[in-house]
């Protein structure tokens, strides 16, 4: 593991832009392997994904209900990132 | 007269860690005959398995390896389009990026209530800062299932408050949905070992969960078992788990000849998700449905999972409870 982990924070919405709770958000790939693990949304719709070293990142987010969402970012080692991320019913 | 050898305490990176002290260890483990063959349970209205290693899923179609897919597992992605530092976009994950590598072959189940689909668990995580999580657990005795290292014990997250032990796992055996044919059980008794708690490595990424039922009698469980690189590599690996990419709690199964093997891992390209974490990576052997990694890594062009080896072994015959 090379460097501090980067963190990649968000927010996971309905198409009116309400937060959704229990969405689930897990990497689908990555600069290494990656713990194969999913985070829930919190009651703001809310997660915290860790990522181990410098490198892009792909991130995806599905509800049911929804169409599931992909999301590419690249993350420096120590660098915390933002994302909104809409999902479409 | 057979003698059975005694297993002995592993040392170096596969010590055994608890959350709890010794004394509530012991306290909290039932005594009872440790054997490594799996069972049925209750009443388990088992499905005889293929001639081939895998399971005889409706629906299921197994992709034998081809030079072509091979290829495909050996070559290095593509990194000269990546984008800039900082830079987020949305759209489709890059092809070489995702777990599932080309087409998806995953099946749900959907008789989740019949072994060995009961013998799997979908597991709710919360971590010590109160995140949430999903993965995946395999009954390997009654009071005992084995999932990844890092669904028990979070390490190098890099969030406050968020490392160490889980607060709790929510058990649910057999989940389909809604739907839990067995419930529920609240779990906060957990193992792993010095090499994941202490060192993060993933070659270590192992644990297991200890609930206060024995649902494991009724839903069964499975073998497990140590195999020559040989063995392996003329194994079918079956994976059956929970993972996110699809209907919250749904069970999905794949299964593909095993890839390739170190002293530590096993590498495999049969398709998984996040959520996956912890699934048993298992053989069929004369029926009987027998652990050989704990599923953990998804990767750019393979999935790879903790192997059974010795020490891992010696540890699952002292968890199982």
């Amino acid at each position: 593991m090379a460097g501090k982990p980067g963190l990649i924070s968000g927010v996971v919405r309905d198409p009116n832009g309400k937060p959704i709770i229990d969405a689930r958000v897990y990497f689908t790939g990555g600069p290494e392997p990656l713990p194969d693990i999913a985070a829930l949304t919190n009651s703001n719709g809310e997660f915290t994904l860790s990522a181990p070293s410098a490198g892009t990142y792909s991130i995806e987010s599905n509800a049911d209900g929804f169409s599931p969402k992909a999301a590419t970012v690249a993350v420096a080692s120590g660098q915390r990132l933002h994302l909104d991320i809409r999902l479409e019913r | 007269m057979p003698t059975r050898r005694k297993p002995s305490t592993p040392t170096g990176g596969h010590t055994p860690v608890s959350n709890l002290s010794k004394e509530a260890a012991q306290i909290s483990a039932v005594k009872a005959p440790v054997s490594n063959p799996p069972s049925e349970g209750t009443n388990p209205k088992t499905i005889k398995p293929r001639d081939d290693g895998a399971e005889a899923v409706k629906g299921f179609k197994m992709v034998e390896a081809t030079e072509a897919t091979l290829a495909d597992l050996y070559t290095a992605p593509d990194t000269s389009e990546l984008s800039d530092i900082g830079v987020a976009s949305f759209g489709p994950p890059p092809p070489a990026t995702e777990t599932v590598h080309g087409p998806d072959d995953r099946v749900q189940i959907t008789t989740t209530a019949v072994y060995p689909w009961r013998a799997h668990a979908s597991l709710l995580i919360t971590a010590a800062d109160g995140s949430r999580w999903i993965g995946t657990g395999w009954f390997i005795g009654p009071h005992t299932l084995m999932t990844a290292g890092h669904v028990v014990y979070i390490k190098n997250s890099g969030v406050a408050g968020r490392d160490g032990w889980v607060r709790n796992i929510d058990v649910m055996p057999g989940r389909n949905g809604s739907s839990l044919p067995y419930g529920t059980v609240k779990s906060a008794n957990f193992h792993s070992v010095i090499g994941w708690t202490n060192s993060g490595d993933e070659n270590f990424d192992y644990g297991a969960i200890v609930i206060p039922t024995n649902l494991g009698s009724t839903t069964g469980w499975f073998g497990f078992g140590v195999f020559s690189d040989g063995d392996l590599l003329a194994s079918v690996g079956n994976i059956s788990g929970y993972p996110g990419d699809k209907p919250a709690g749904t069970q999905w199964y794949d299964a593909r000849r095993i890839a390739s093997v170190n002293p530590r891992k096993v590498f495999y390209d049969i398709d998984t998700f996040g959520g996956q974490s912890g699934s048993a990576v298992y053989r069929i052997i004369s029926g009987g449905r027998y652990g050989i990694a704990i599923h953990a890594y998804g990767g750019a062009t393979t999935n790879s999972g903790t192997r059974i080896v010795r020490p891992v072994f010696d540890n699952m015959v002292a968890w199982k409870a």
